[in-house]
């Protein structure tokens, strides 16, 4: 589905500036898209909270099991500080997506001089924050696989790796779209013109975080 | 524009309105829904014949209206121009009002219903669970120790629980004449429970799976007899033995006979190569068992008999009635012979030697085969050459079927090769072990 | 329609346009993809049809073996999945494609390449999913794709790979092009074209996009649970691990049962412009149609359950999918009365079109009451997995969604081709098509309810129901026949059909103002639009006397250059009227090659080949990112 939207983001009637709602075609798709992405993520969760305590062997997301077979303890898998960081610095990447939009639409208005007007700053450190996440990401799968929780092992393994790995690919799609603008604003510079189209993409980043917010909730916080 | 007036098609359409009507008054329906056999079936009935009354009425109303606006409001030359009218709120709130009126005439005995239907069944109910496996059927009865296969047996005017779970993918377990269905799920075990009425006839119904679960889903049907509760308790009480002819009935035949004197010695009858010592146990049950009774076939109607065509797999019929059961039985016991008639790997004879048990055996219980009219799920009537065939080459009477060829030569698909004339049993073995099967009453 | 006769043909004009097979591989014209589309469906509605043919033969009486056992569990998989994913849903789309720019007043789609990516990718998704079964590998799992049976545990062959796979191929489509519209129709609407003012065939299509972005992410989300179980050994409906069949069948039905939705409301949209065009007289009840169009959508999403009722959810879930399911009945019974309401105290006649189109309301009522006798659980549990219900949406989705398609072709026909279909062979047509769909669909309300189950490749005899197969079987045969009438009829009018001129019926809406077949820029000027019926505004301006007439601010149609609504007749190239075109471009059609080849891939790693798989992944993977980098860096136009 991330294809077919991204497909359509240069499709637009640019010359035809006349909509009937006077909106971008571009936006109304990304709301729609975004509508859809909730059915896709509600989906996912949805599934991750009703195999919830359901798998037949650990190791379990917020109590350690031992193999009755093996007598070898696992511990409890989610890492909740670990977490908590990721997620504030995902947090903190929506502040900074905001922060690059204001730049792009304000670009030399007053007020915007220095590093508050800089896009490129902003929207480095928006993709800059997105890596750091999916950093965290990384450094969580690997050390849930040598904890013995792999996407094979359990209910529990394949629900939340799904659920989790749909998520940071979200996100890496976001990242390499925040690059590609970061390129072109090195490249020429983005110009209030430009706007609507970092406004597509901030609608996407910070949908991407809310969505982040209730995977954080409900599968790491509520045990 | 050429004209084509339905009157040209109207004998077609009443000759086929009169033979659905004519199909709908007389002829045989054993598989009826409509029977009033249980509870089930009598709320079901109810609510269908209230939904009919309405949905008729319903219909008759629209088609006329449509027909009567069809032919009032065709176009005439030089007619008057149509009134514009765009709307009309009384007509349309009164349109949404009448069916929503309906509905609540269906709804409120609907809900009623479930919650009835849903009701925890009685404590002294027949407890029966049913397993689902492809493509057969498993019935156990716990109060009574009995598990059997593909014939249900149940009791008139008492009501039945069942429970039911699967051994491999989805089935749904369903008798019409006796009312609504309920599938059979992994990883939960289901409910449904009915009473088939005090003034039912003991009679032969069909059974099928409804839940579509692979290759021979449609050739997984099962029968049902209803009898009188004497005749239920006779046949569960010879159901629940220990298979003729088996070391078990054996040592408890020769327990029961010098009970009396209580002080001969038991035969030695641990093994299972052991030869019974008299010939006449493998078929004349000991004086103690209780008789045998099955449904008598001469009541089952035909709709009960089932008339699958047997393939064409050769088979030298003339040895069939020279088959030896003693000999049958030492094919399928005798470890010696477990290369070429491993049978009871996947079934289990209670009383023999069994290398798989009631929870673990890929194929139907077989204690008290020869007290079944059918086999296969309900597929072939249990004569002499039909199971024959069976023995040789189940796949080709059954697609998917999960019991291979064992007949030298034929063609078994599981490992895509015929079986090899050394491996395979010849005609006369398989007459054997079908005399055995067959004298298992 | 003799009238007719005196206007000249438009159809040759199309030939000053581009032609030839690069034409139509490159096109990103909403209204050849709409052709392409139609097609498409067309040629997949006879793949379905003789899957049919199969079938009924098979089932003509018991005990037969025409086909094997496995072979008829494919028949019957692809036939349902081949008549919703490649038939229903793209024949609606074709008109979607072709009359939602039309019908609002707009030049295209809000994003043409992307419409054309959407067409590609069901047009390789479908052969992904249809070629199989000449390999005897075509899905054997059922539409519904229930698990454990489709899991790799008791479905390891691959059929149900190409089941999995090819699903996931066509939501891409569907999703794709729901997006497109949901933007075309809320942003391109000419200068007075409110949403209350749109021709009820966009409002149906609008609730059909909105159904498809929130019902479709839900079978996708269940597809990558299965796809994952098949090739990546995760445990989501594995029985032995703890997984839980009835979760699939959630997932499945909330998106099953809007489905139903989507197949059945173009349809639904097509007749209310059919029946008032015929009846001389506007949509009774505009409004309220429009609504319980909206409102048959929402409540599509809470009553998915009624599918499960043989589950086992207990007697309060049971109770509250019935009564939810009971409420559906309303808002469409709403619309079949104000469909007869419509024609009631018109002038009417009685071309093909119209006679689908009322052969849509008679059938499809029957399909609304066997539908409530569903409703209700006791009487469902005798009815489901049963060939009632088979006759049940049959009725609704032949004599329903099929019989609006053909309204809807016979009455657009001249508008796509500037001629008309053959009358006289389309009276065949209908006659035959309603003859058999009644022979082959009413008995088995009967074979149902006396026992017979659902997918079951044979019977036994003496069971009740050798006569009711037999009528069902023959009347298979009137199908097939009336079929092989309409694709005759179909093809030899396109050059040998009556000229129809702009508005061969008299229609009340803008897709009827501009010439037949449209020129590729549709309206040389945007039309500005006063009322609900521009075209009747404009030719018998008493007919629309009785509703609210407004002009649009004078702001927008100077942005807009909108003009008062007139019949256009002149064919000019886009060229000399300056209105910029698309480039063709090639790039989605290698896009969606792209999208197959990948999850080719996945086809071949189940095979062993791990090298190979990698290589097609990763090649079919590249060639996607490729593609789409080159269309994204393209200009438009």
């Amino acid at each position: 589905m991330a294809t077919a939207t991204a497909a359509g983001a240069h499709e637009a009637h640019e010359h035809t500036h006349y909509t009937t709602t006077g909106l971008n075609h571009r936006k109304i798709a990304m709301w729609a898209f975004i509508g859809s992405e909730c059915m896709l993520f509600g989906s996912l969760i949805t599934t991750y909270l009703v195999y919830k305590g359901r798998s037949v062997v650990g190791p379990f997301p917020h109590q350690p099991w031992t193999d009755p077979v093996s007598g070898k303890v696992f511990p409890a898998i989610l890492d909740i500080p670990v977490t908590s960081a990721s997620t504030f610095v995902l947090l903190m990447s929506s502040l900074f997506m905001v922060l690059a939009l204001a730049a792009v639409e304000n670009k030399g208005k007053p007020g915007y001089e220095g590093l508050l007007g800089s896009s490129k700053f902003w929207l480095a450190s928006t993709a800059a924050a997105g890596v750091i996440f999916l950093v965290f990401q990384a450094y969580e799968f690997t050390s849930f696989v040598h904890l013995g929780l792999t996407i094979k092992t359990n209910l529990f393994g394949s629900s939340f790796y799904t659920l989790t790995g749909f998520h940071g690919a979200h996100v890496a799609v976001g990242v390499l779209w925040l690059m590609t603008m970061l390129f072109i604003d090195i490249k020429r510079g983005l110009t209030p013109k430009d706007a609507i189209n970092v406004d597509i993409m901030a609608l996407y980043w910070h949908f991407v975080d809310v969505v982040w917010i209730a995977i954080f909730t409900l599968v790491y916080l509520i045990q | 524009m050429p004209k084509l007036h339905l009157r040209r098609f109207a004998p077609a359409a009443a000759l086929v309105v009169a033979l659905l009507v004519l199909a709908a008054c007389g002829g045989e329906y054993p598989n009826s829904t409509f029977s009033k056999h249980t509870e089930l079936n009598e709320g079901a009935v109810f609510i269908w014949d209230r939904m009919m009354l309405l949905g008729t009425i319903v219909f008759v109303i629209v088609e006329a209206l449509l027909i009567y606006t069809i032919w009032k409001f065709r176009r005439r030359e030089g007619g008057p121009a149509p009134r514009q009218i765009h709307g009309n709120a009384a007509l349309e709130i009164t349109w949404t009002a009448i069916p929503a009126l309906i509905l609540v005439f269906i709804a409120v005995p609907t809900v009623r219903t479930i919650f009835e239907n849903q009701r925890k069944a009685p404590a002294e109910a027949l407890q029966v669970e049913v397993i689902g496996h492809q493509w057969w059927w498993e019935f156990r009865y716990p109060q009574y120790g009995i598990t059997t296969a593909n014939e249900l047996y149940l009791p008139i005017g008492k009501t039945v629980n069942f429970s039911l779970r699967t051994k491999d993918v989805l089935h749904s377990f369903w008798i019409p004449q006796l009312g609504g269905k309920r599938d059979l799920i992994s990883n939960k075990v289901n409910h449904i429970w009915f009473t088939p009425n005090a003034a039912m006839e003991p009679s032969a119904l069909n059974g099928a799976c409804v839940e579509y679960c692979g290759t021979s889903h449609a050739n997984m049907r099962f029968r049902t007899f209803t009898v009188t509760p004497a005749e239920f308790e006779q046949w569960a009480a010879h159901q629940k033995t220990v298979a003729i002819g088996s070391p078990a009935a054996i040592a408890a035949a020769a327990a029961a006979d010098s009970a009396a004197k209580a002080a001969a010695k038991s035969p030695v009858v641990k093994t299972a190569s052991l030869v019974p010592t008299a010939a006449p146990a493998l078929h004349a049950a000991p004086s103690s068992a209780p008789e045998v009774w099955v449904f008598p076939a001469e009541k089952i109607g035909p709709h009960a008999w089932p008339s699958t065509p047997l393939p064409a797999v050769a088979f030298d019929e003339s040895v069939l009635a020279a088959g030896d059961a003693k000999a049958g039985r030492e094919l399928l016991t005798n470890p010696a012979n477990l290369g070429k008639a491993p049978c009871l790997t996947c079934h289990v004879i209670k009383g023999e030697t069994n290398y798989a048990t009631d929870d673990n055996a890929r194929g139907p219980n077989l204690t008290h085969f020869g007290s079944r009219h059918t086999f296969g799920a309900g597929l072939f009537r249990a004569d002499a050459k039909a199971l024959a065939l069976w023995i040789k080459n189940a796949p080709a009477m059954k697609p998917g079927s999960q019991m291979p060829s064992f007949g030298a030569g034929e063609y078994n698909p599981l490992i895509k090769a015929p079986v090899p004339a050394a491996a395979g049993l010849d005609d006369k073995q398989i007459a054997d072990i079908v005399a055995y099967l067959r004298s298992l009453k | 329609m003799a009238t007719s006769a005196a206007i000249p043909t438009n159809a040759h004009a199309a030939s000053s346009e581009q032609t030839g097979l690069w034409s139509w591989l490159t096109t990103v014209d909403h209204k050849r993809i709409g052709i392409l589309y139609l097609y498409t469906a067309l040629f997949y509605f006879l793949v379905g049809g003789l899957e049919a043919v199969l079938i009924r033969t098979q089932l003509a009486k018991p005990n037969l073996s025409v086909v094997s056992a496995d072979f008829y569990n494919q028949l019957f998989t692809m036939h349902g999945t081949t008549m919703v994913f490649l038939v229903v849903m793209p024949l609606s789309a074709a008109f979607f494609n072709y009359l939602i720019p039309l019908q609002i007043g707009a030049r295209d789609v809000a994003f043409p390449r992307l419409n054309a990516f959407s067409y590609w990718v069901y047009a390789l998704g479908g052969l992904f999913i249809t070629l199989p079964i000449f390999w005897g590998l075509a899905p054997d799992g059922g539409w519904f794709g229930y698990a454990p049976l489709s899991g790799p545990t008791y479905g390891g062959g691959f059929n149900m790979d190409f089941w999995v796979l090819g699903l996931q191929i066509l939501g891409i489509s569907s999703l794709a092009a729901a997006f497109n519209f949901i933007t075309t129709i809320i942003n391109m609407r000419a200068p007075g074209m409110t949403l209350m003012r749109m021709p009820m065939f966009t409002w149906m299509s609008f609730v059909v996009q909105f159904l498809v972005i929130l019902a479709f992410p839900v079978i996708t989300a269940a597809l990558f649970f299965l796809q994952f179980d098949r090739f990546f050994g995760t445990h989501f409906f594995e029985v032995a691990a703890g997984g839980d069949p009835l979760l699939w069948q959630h997932l499945f039905w909330v998106f099953g049962h809007p489905e139903v939705y989507i197949l059945i409301l173009p349809a639904f949209g097509l007749v209310s412009e059919v029946l008032p065009t015929h009846s001389r007289k506007p949509l009774f009840g505009y409004n309220v149609m429009a609504y319980s169009g909206i409102m048959i959508g929402f409540l599509g999403f809470g009553v998915w359950a009624h599918h499960m009722f043989s589950v086992g959810m207990g007697p309060v879930a049971d109770s509250i999918f019935s009564v939810a399911t009971m409420l559906i009945g309303i808002p469409t019974g709403v619309k079949i009365f104000n469909w007869i309401a419509t024609m009631y105290g018109g002038s009417l006649r009685f071309p093909v079109a119209m006679k689908f189109a009322i052969g849509l309301i008679a059938m499809f009522t029957i399909g609304g009451i066997s539908g409530v006798m569903h409703s209700s659980p006791p009487s469902d549990l005798q009815q489901t997995d049963t060939y009632f219900i088979v006759a049940h949406f049959h009725y609704v989705l032949f004599g329903g969604a099929i019989m609006g398609i053909f309204a809807g072709i016979y009455h657009y026909f001249p508008k796509i081709t500037g001629r008309f279909m053959s009358e006289k062979l389309g009276e065949w047509h209908f006659w035959l098509n309603f003859i058999g769909l009644n022979l082959t669909f009413f008995p088995m309300h009967y074979s149902g309810m006396l026992g017979m189950p659902r997918r079951i490749y044979t019977y036994d005899a003496g069971q009740g129901w050798d006569l009711f197969n037999l009528m069902s079987t023959s009347g298979t045969y009137l199908l097939l026949v009336s079929g092989l009438i309409f694709a005759y009829n179909f093809f030899s009018s396109r050059k040998n059909g009556a000229p129809a001129g702009n508005d061969p019926w008299g229609a009340p809406t803008l897709e009827w103002s501009i010439p037949s077949p449209p020129p590729e820029y549709n309206f040389a000027q945007i039309p500005e639009v006063t009322s609900r019926y521009p075209m009747w505004d404009l030719k018998a301006p008493d007919r629309t006397a009785g509703i609210a007439h407004s002009h649009a601010d004078a702001g927008v149609i100077a942005e807009a250059h909108a003009v008062p609504v007139h019949e256009e007749t002149e064919r000019r190239t886009a060229k000399e009227l300056g209105i910029p075109i698309p480039f063709p471009t090639i790039k989605p059609l290698l896009v969606a090659l792209g999208i197959v080849v990948l999850f080719s891939g996945l086809i071949v790693l189940h095979a062993g080949n791990f090298p190979l798989a990698m290589a097609t992944m990763l090649g079919g993977g590249a060639f996607m990112v490729g593609s789409l980098y080159a269309w994204l860096t393209s200009p438009l136009e």
